[in-house]
């Protein structure tokens, strides 16, 4: 059963057709991944699945229930998360501040909780800060809980927002390029730490260009080129396809050496 | 003029201008929001207070309606500009100040119009002794404070806060990680306009007389040059901003009596802020009391578990 089903989804900026009747299916408790060359829409469809641009056209259907038009923050409500590209951390808070901003129906929130319900929200701070201490365990962040999120290096804060995706315990989390930037024993480290978090039940969507580790725990992978999605299938079936090569492993060898 | 009054003066002026700096810590400080229409929200309240004591509501009636007149307006100001890039906040806010203070001096039915208007003193009781009617003032003002800096302390250490300071450093990620952005910033528009007004109504029954050339756009700036200086983000330092400021203020205007300067002082005195403001930004960008951290039990716990570990 699909958890996540885009259909037929569209987005022009400005005469460019970024993404072009995009259709793909997200299967429920998968690690399925993303990949094509640069440029060819991957980050921008997954904007459009969290909201964070509007689609021209098409549906994008999460558990059931319609995601198009949502802000931002009600679509993490459903049960989403997304960790950025580009770390978007909050710089000048603590690296623990940035893990408990991420938890989900905190008391303290509101206003008139924050100033009336000072126990009920400073117990689960207590129980937040457990949290994210396991997180940033995991992560090995720990040493700097204390310290600003500015204070974190490349890798590090790379990790820092994969831990706020975390803390928010989603059924399905967006990962853009989670192991980019990291050293090649961190990258593998990440996406085993995901796939424990998979066969815990998590949903993960991620777009990756470290193919030597995405394939090796991926379930299933979307091609994407010029804002289409070419090829999809199992990981054994995409790398026999010579479509793959000529789209995408081709145009990245040709990247590097440029 | 009696020094005990002229003592007494000052400090009401510094109370009144830290309610403006902590409204501004509120909304730029502790959220980002740059808003340069501070004197609006602090006009719309003097006005509220002024027609309501002359209608003959009793003070705390006449505060209730300036925080509100100024908390309405602050919403529907701001609203329209909040989905709008940070600039035109600033934009909306600075021209909104104007607009309204132009309505006010060309409405002459309104009150007053250009030749200003009287405030009934709500200590007519004391009127015998003016030093009285100082320190009531005096009082009423540092309640206020004391009231507006407690709340807004819990606020900005509580989850509430952390929301707000996420807001200013990434706004785009607040959403993403699932806070409602336009919400927050609307709220603290509208929270930190009713905390202007408030300062506003207890200005004009202060000084009894108000005019629209009271309350130029140099108000506004007078409140970032403290807030600057004091500390953004930290609620302390507003207040801290608000006394330096103020006395800085007065101290120079008690010493051009007494020197010889090649300029005119007056001017001197906007070059000396202006050095001032250039001086903080560059040794001391923080502001005198830094801003520091979220402080919740999650803080504290963790740092135990750090310290034992």
């Amino acid at each position: 059963m699909a958890l996540l089903v885009l259909t037929n989804v569209s987005k022009n900026f400005g005469g460019l057709q970024v993404v072009s009747r995009a259709s793909l299916e997200v299967p429920e408790g998968s690690l399925t991944g993303l990949v094509g060359p640069n440029g060819s829409g991957k980050s921008t469809l997954f904007h459009l699945i969290f909201g964070l641009v509007r689609p021209d056209g098409g549906s994008i259907v999460f558990r059931g229930r319609p995601l198009q038009g949502l802000a931002p923050h009600a679509v993490y409500g459903q049960g989403l998360a997304f960790a950025f590209q580009l770390p978007r951390l909050f710089f000048r808070l603590s690296v623990l501040d940035n893990l408990l901003f991420a938890a989900r129906q905190q008391a303290g929130e509101t206003m008139a909780r924050a100033l009336f319900s000072r126990r009920w929200w400073q117990r689960q701070e207590e129980a937040l800060a457990e949290k994210a201490f396991a997180v940033m365990e995991l992560l090995g962040l720990t040493r700097m809980a204390l310290e600003p999120a500015a204070k974190l290096s490349g890798g590090q804060r790379k990790l820092l927002e994969i831990g706020r995706a975390l803390m928010a315990d989603p059924v399905l989390m967006l990962l853009d390029e989670p192991a980019a930037g990291v050293n090649p024993v961190l990258a593998r480290q990440i996406y085993e730490t995901l796939d424990r978090l998979r066969r815990r039940g998590l949903t993960l969507f991620v777009i990756e260009h470290r193919l030597e580790v995405l394939f090796d725990f991926a379930d299933r992978i979307y091609l994407m080129d010029a804002g289409r999605i070419v090829l999809s299938g199992r990981p054994q079936e995409v790398l026999a396809d010579p479509l793959f090569y000529d789209t995408y492993v081709g145009a990245v060898t040709v990247n590097d050496t440029a | 003029m009696d020094p005990v009054i002229y003592v007494l003066d000052t400090f009401v002026f510094v109370g009144i201008f830290a309610l403006l700096s902590l409204s501004l810590n509120l909304e730029y400080g502790l959220t980002g929001l740059g808003n340069f229409g501070k004197v609006a929200f602090f006009m719309a309240g003097a006005y509220t207070w002024t027609l309501l004591s002359r209608a003959g509501v009793p003070f705390l009636g006449c505060l209730a309606g300036a925080a509100l007149m100024a908390g309405v307006l602050g919403g529907l100001v701001t609203f329209p500009a909040l989905r709008l890039r940070e600039d035109y906040l600033a934009i909306v806010t600075l021209s909104f100040g104007e607009i309204m203070r132009l309505i006010v001096k060309a409405e002459k039915g309104l009150a007053g119009g250009v030749w200003g208007i009287t405030v009934p003193s709500a200590f007519a009781g004391l009127a015998a002794t003016p030093r009285l009617v100082a320190g009531a003032n005096l009082l009423a003002v540092c309640a206020t404070v004391a009231l507006v800096f407690a709340f807004l302390q819990l606020l900005a250490h509580s989850p509430y806060g952390r929301v707000l300071r996420g807001i200013r450093e990434d706004d785009v990620a607040a959403a993403a990680v699932g806070k409602n952005v336009v919400l927050y910033k609307a709220q603290v528009l509208v929270l930190g306009s009713a905390i202007a007004g408030v300062a506003g109504g207890l200005f004009a029954q202060y000084v009894r007389f108000i005019d629209p050339y009271m309350f130029l756009p140099t108000v506004t700036f007078f409140v970032w040059i403290m807030l600057i200086v004091g500390g953004p983000g930290n609620n302390w330092g507003a207040l801290l901003g608000a006394l330096v400021v103020e006395l800085m203020n007065r101290g120079t205007r008690i010493a051009k009596d007494y020197l010889q300067l090649a300029v005119d002082p007056n001017n001197m005195q906007f070059i000396m802020f202006g050095l001032l403001i250039i001086l903080i930004l560059f040794y001391r960008p923080e502001g005198l009391l830094r801003e520091g951290p979220v402080k919740t039990a999650a803080r504290g716990k963790v740092s135990r578990w750090l310290s034992s570990s």
